[in-house]
């Protein structure tokens, strides 16, 4: 039912006419192409989420609050999104109001004595961290990079990225939220909720912020959320980060109390050895399997290119030839980057010698062409600042990552052949069918393990494509489809490939019922969705999310 | 290249959005991050390149047909090429600002134009300005001033006035200091006065390509007949225009901003400061001068594969990112100043923020343009400056309007202003 005139009047007058459109064109703009890094579905050729029934641009809780009802008067489903990365954020039926959050950009507070940020939901994780370090706290910016929305990753999404070892997931880090319920009444959960402040996102009473988040974030479907609080954690350096080169190749020298090292092992067993030893250990500020994103051959070749504002891809095939190059990216094939950050000087010292020993309880070293001012200061500032992200889509334009070997450290370390190599080697049988790029196998990127050596480490393996290539596209597709086959053989459990295919589905929309419900059902926890079910019965009683709500009709066992 | 040749880029377009942003390793605080005014302004995700690229693709798909609200958001950009940097540290195979440009350009021949800016370009049609005045009168700015004449005379280098010093009163005593101080430095210098035209690149970033064509041609016609070899321009839009936009079509004449020919005679001795000038400056990058004044690469080639899936180019392409624009000749020349103290803003060299005056806004949005010299003026003011400093007159005249409309009280120069107050 498109959107009817009455309604859209309706909606001009809360928003101004400024802040409402539904122009065709303007609304192809929020149309996203699942051609490529829609995250984790197809990829599908020119295919593109549906066409929404107008965009509306809130500027406050009450407009926000003051849509949802409208919504609810008129039974029309509603997206918010904020920072727009992947198809999560758009649609998944037409005639959808999409709410684009941007106007809601404030950092509405930074408490240095608690620790904690207040942000609206178009707060990204490049503005937060400046902000915070002005007053020697930090961040956690969650994978996707320093372009997303903070609330987003810790109300909607799990928010895990490079610097979790030290700063947690993001939903870890949320300390309370105001939230536009789906029928539109404002709740704000947590201590706040009882006027005491920012502090704790769960009681007192019960605990509401399973039920906001849901399972593993919500992903825009139960309502909007309008503000958040965010812990943060110290900084111990300064304060612009003192940035200098040429772009690309940005680069910072940071004081003697920090460390950005890209460790390699002599074997599988020894890296994830490692792992565990820093977790024992307590150091490290950062830890991610961040470069080898570009691929085991190609890494050593694409570091050279990134920090170097003179060459481009078209040196790539020059640079694979450089024996240096070639002995780099040896030494980095079983490799994560690290960074430490001192608190004291007698910290990073301890920091420094605790790491020295786990490499020789490893048999591991530290990179030495990592070690070159140019490289170790442009690894640095991409490790910390995490604004170059989108690199993922360096080689063609597309990228998805598949398998995810999500478990402890030595989940992918072990097996016979270990199941890295074993996923190394089934994607290098497919890269030969030339259509993604072929980069060795392994192009796994991920964290090492939660904070303080909690949580899992989780690995996707990249693979890139050129998604306004019809035959590269859909033979990336297929070799998904053989990566969920062969994954489930082999136990490494579902893929990620396929992560949001009970949600959407190959013509951009919801997920048939009966395949969506298989697929829930198949999953290791399906009560929970049954639980979920009930929530969205009492929470949104019209049905105005969508399909990104993971529900299963059949009863509570 | 045809709109057509970029429905791959439009394809290949991630929707990551840094291009509404500074590239993220330079954001130094919330207020001084973002880095398109049009999106900032407009808050649509169709007003940044990523909503461009999705807009022209519909519309080559036809999937939508122009409206109001397309040419909006075609003319409503400043083609100041924020965009263009913040996407090419992620993206080493897209080309957002070439790709903003085809599509004002189809706009245009679609006659899908805004009347603002056909009554600018109808004028300069007839009369070689973009100031809508008599092209009778585009050499009063050099009454009295002793220089010699080309074509009549002839002179190693070639002083380009450009349109906005001209005509704009308020500045023309800018461009007759700079001429002043070049001859006295012992440049052998002459001017075109009545005999210069447009230069043409406001026109192209407006869309009018033939126009600028037209322009381009005639220029490069009159300055080979009249022998010149060498330009020297105080306009940061004609020396992006000379520098990049004319070799294509053949130019061959070595290009100078006034700032370059500065930096290079006080570095000899040439212009030697006797006076102490004791103020807190800040300098405003021009966008044409700083990350669009990047040199020409002559570049034919075409798009490749290695690796499967590698997107590269044979031969291998020049990348325009603002890596090497005209930054330090600049902050050189006004560090070289006695008394003057120079701090930076946040947004600086190939990151700054737009004076707003581009691409045919300040013609057709002028309150779009103003405020987005507003945002600069406050970013100027953070700083704690007296004055803010550029090296372009559109800059200049959009500060000067909006300081004058908001009351404030921040003084504008150019560099030249300064120079020749210190001599
Ligand atoms: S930065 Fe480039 S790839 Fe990213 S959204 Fe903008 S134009 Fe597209
Ligand atoms: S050229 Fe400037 S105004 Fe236009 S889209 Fe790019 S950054 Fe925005």
């Amino acid at each position: 039912m498109a959107l009817s005139r009455e309604a859209y009047r309706e909606l001009e007058g809360i928003v101004g006419k400024e802040n409402i459109s539904d122009d065709p064109a303007l609304l192809d703009c929020y149309r996203y192409p699942l051609s490529h890094t829609a995250i984790h579905i197809g990829p599908y050729y020119r295919v593109y989420t549906p066409r929404g029934a107008a965009v509306l641009l809130p500027g406050s809780a009450e407009e926000v609050q003051g849509i949802v009802k409208l919504c609810n008067k008129y039974r029309v489903k509603f997206k918010p999104s904020s920072t727009f990365w992947s198809a999560w954020g758009f649609p998944l039926e037409d005639d959808t109001i999409q709410l684009d959050m941007r106007r809601m950009d404030r950092i509405l507070e930074i408490d240095d004595k608690n620790n904690f940020a207040v942000v609206e939901p178009h707060v990204i994780g490049a503005t937060l961290q400046a902000e915070a370090m002005k007053v020697g706290l930090n961040t956690h910016i969650h994978g996707p990079g320093a372009s997303c929305s903070c609330l987003a990753s810790a109300t909607a999404l799990g928010g895990l990225g490079p610097d979790t070892l030290y700063m947690g997931h993001h939903n870890e880090n949320l300390l309370g939220v105001e939230w536009v319920m789906p029928d539109g009444e404002v709740l704000r959960v947590g201590s706040v909720g009882s006027g005491l402040g920012w502090f704790c996102c769960d009681g007192p009473g019960p605990s509401l912020k399973g039920l906001v988040r849901g399972m593993i974030g919500t992903n825009g479907a139960m309502g909007v959320f309008t503000k958040c609080a965010i812990k943060l954690y110290p900084w111990p350096g300064p304060a612009p980060l003192p940035v200098e080169g040429k772009p690309p190749a940005y680069k910072a020298v940071l004081p003697d109390n920090f460390r950005v090292y890209t460790l390699g092992f002599p074997a599988w067993k020894a890296w994830a050895d490692s792992c565990y030893l820093i977790f024992d250990a307590g150091i490290g500020y950062v830890a991610h399997r961040q470069f080898s994103m570009f691929g085991r051959d190609l890494k050593g070749a694409m570091v050279r290119i990134l920090s170097d504002p003179t060459k481009t891809l078209s040196d790539i095939e020059e640079l694979l030839k450089d024996p240096e190059v070639q002995k780099m990216t040896e030494d980095m094939k079983r490799d994560y980057q690290i960074v430490l950050a001192g608190m004291t000087p007698g910290d990073i010292e301890w920091q420094d010698k605790a790491l020295d020993k786990i490499l020789e309880e490893t048999g591991g070293w530290k990179v030495k062409a990592m070690l070159e001012p140019d490289l170790y200061n442009w690894s640095l500032l991409y490790m910390i600042r995490l604004g170059h992200k989108n690199l993922n889509l360096v080689y063609g334009g597309g990228y998805d990552g598949c398998f995810g070997l999500g478990g402890t450290p030595d989940f992918g370390a072990s097996g016979e052949p270990p199941r890295v190599e074993q996923a190394t080697a089934f994607k290098v049988e497919w890269e030969k069918k030339g259509n993604v790029v072929a980069c060795g196998g392994d192009a796994m990127m991920g964290g090492i393990g939660g904070m303080g050596g909690g949580g899992h480490a989780l690995w996707e393996n990249f693979t890139h494509f050129d998604p306004a290539d019809k035959a590269s596209t859909e033979g990336t597709f297929e070799f998904f489809n053989a990566t969920d086959k062969y994954g489930m053989e082999k136990g490494f459990g579902p893929g990620m490939e396929k992560m949001n295919d009970y949600a959407r589905w190959t013509d951009g929309k919801t997920t048939p019922k009966e395949i969506r419900d298989r697929i829930l059902g198949a999953a290791a926890q399906p009560e929970a969705f049954r639980y979920q079910r009930k929530f969205k019965e009492t929470f949104n009683p019209n049905d105005l999310g969508d399909g990104y709500y993971r529900t299963l009709d059949d009863p509570i066992e | 290249m045809a709109l057509e040749d970029y429905k791959v880029d439009m394809e290949r377009c991630s929707q990551c959005s840094y291009c509404k942003w500074i590239p993220f390793d330079q954001v130094k605080s919330w207020r001084f991050a973002k880095g398109c005014p049009s999106i900032a302004y407009n808050n649509f995700l169709s007003y940044s390149a990523r909503g461009r690229y999705a807009v022209a693709l519909s519309l080559l798909n036809g999937q939508s047909t122009y409206s109001d609200r397309v040419v909006d958001i075609v003319y409503k950009c400043t083609t100041c090429g924020s965009c263009d940097v913040s996407d090419k540290i992620c993206r080493y195979n897209l080309e957002p600002l070439e790709m903003i440009h085809e599509l004002k350009f189809r706009l245009v021949e679609d006659g899908q134009v805004l009347p603002q800016l056909t009554a600018v370009i109808e004028h300069l049609g007839k009369e070689n300005n973009m100031m809508m005045k008599s092209g009778a009168n585009r050499g009063d700015w050099a009454e009295g001033l002793d220089v010699k004449r080309i074509p009549g005379e002839s002179a190693e280098v070639l002083f380009y006035a450009g349109c906005r010093f001209s005509y704009d009163e308020e500045l023309q005593e800018t461009a007759r200091s700079a001429v002043t101080l070049l001859k006295n430095a012992g440049v052998d210098i002459g001017i075109m006065g009545v005999d210069e035209s447009c230069c043409g690149g406001r026109a192209y970033d407006m869309g009018y390509k033939e126009e600028f064509t037209r322009l381009a041609e005639n220029t490069i016609k009159a300055w080979t007949a009249a022998g010149v070899k060498t330009v020297v321009t105080p306009c940061a839009d004609c020396f992006r225009a000379f520098s990049r936009l004319y070799p294509p079509l053949g130019a061959k004449f070595e290009i100078l901003h006034t700032v370059q020919y500065f930096d290079r005679l006080i570095k000899e001795g040439k212009i030697k400061f006797s006076k102490t000038i004791p103020m807190r400056v800040t300098y405003h990058d021009p966008c044409h001068l700083g990350r669009q004044g990047e040199p020409y690469v002559p570049w034919e080639g075409k798009e490749k594969k290695v690796k499967n899936q590698i997107v590269v180019y044979e031969p291998r392409r020049p990348r325009y990112n603002g890596a090497w624009g005209v930054y330090d000749p600049p902050r050189d020349v006004l560090k070289s100043i006695p008394g003057l103290e120079l701090v930076e803003m946040e947004r600086i060299r190939e990151y700054a923020w737009c004076c707003g005056a581009g691409g045919g806004v300040k013609e057709a949005y002028p309150d779009f343009s103003s405020w987005t010299a507003t945002e600069r003026i406050e970013e100027a003011k953070s700083t704690g400056a007296e004055a803010i400093v550029s090296a372009c007159p559109w800059c200049e005249r959009n500060f000067i309007d909006a300081i004058n409309a908001a009351g404030e009280k921040l003084k504008v120069f150019d560099v030249t202003d300064l120079v020749k107050q210190a001599i």
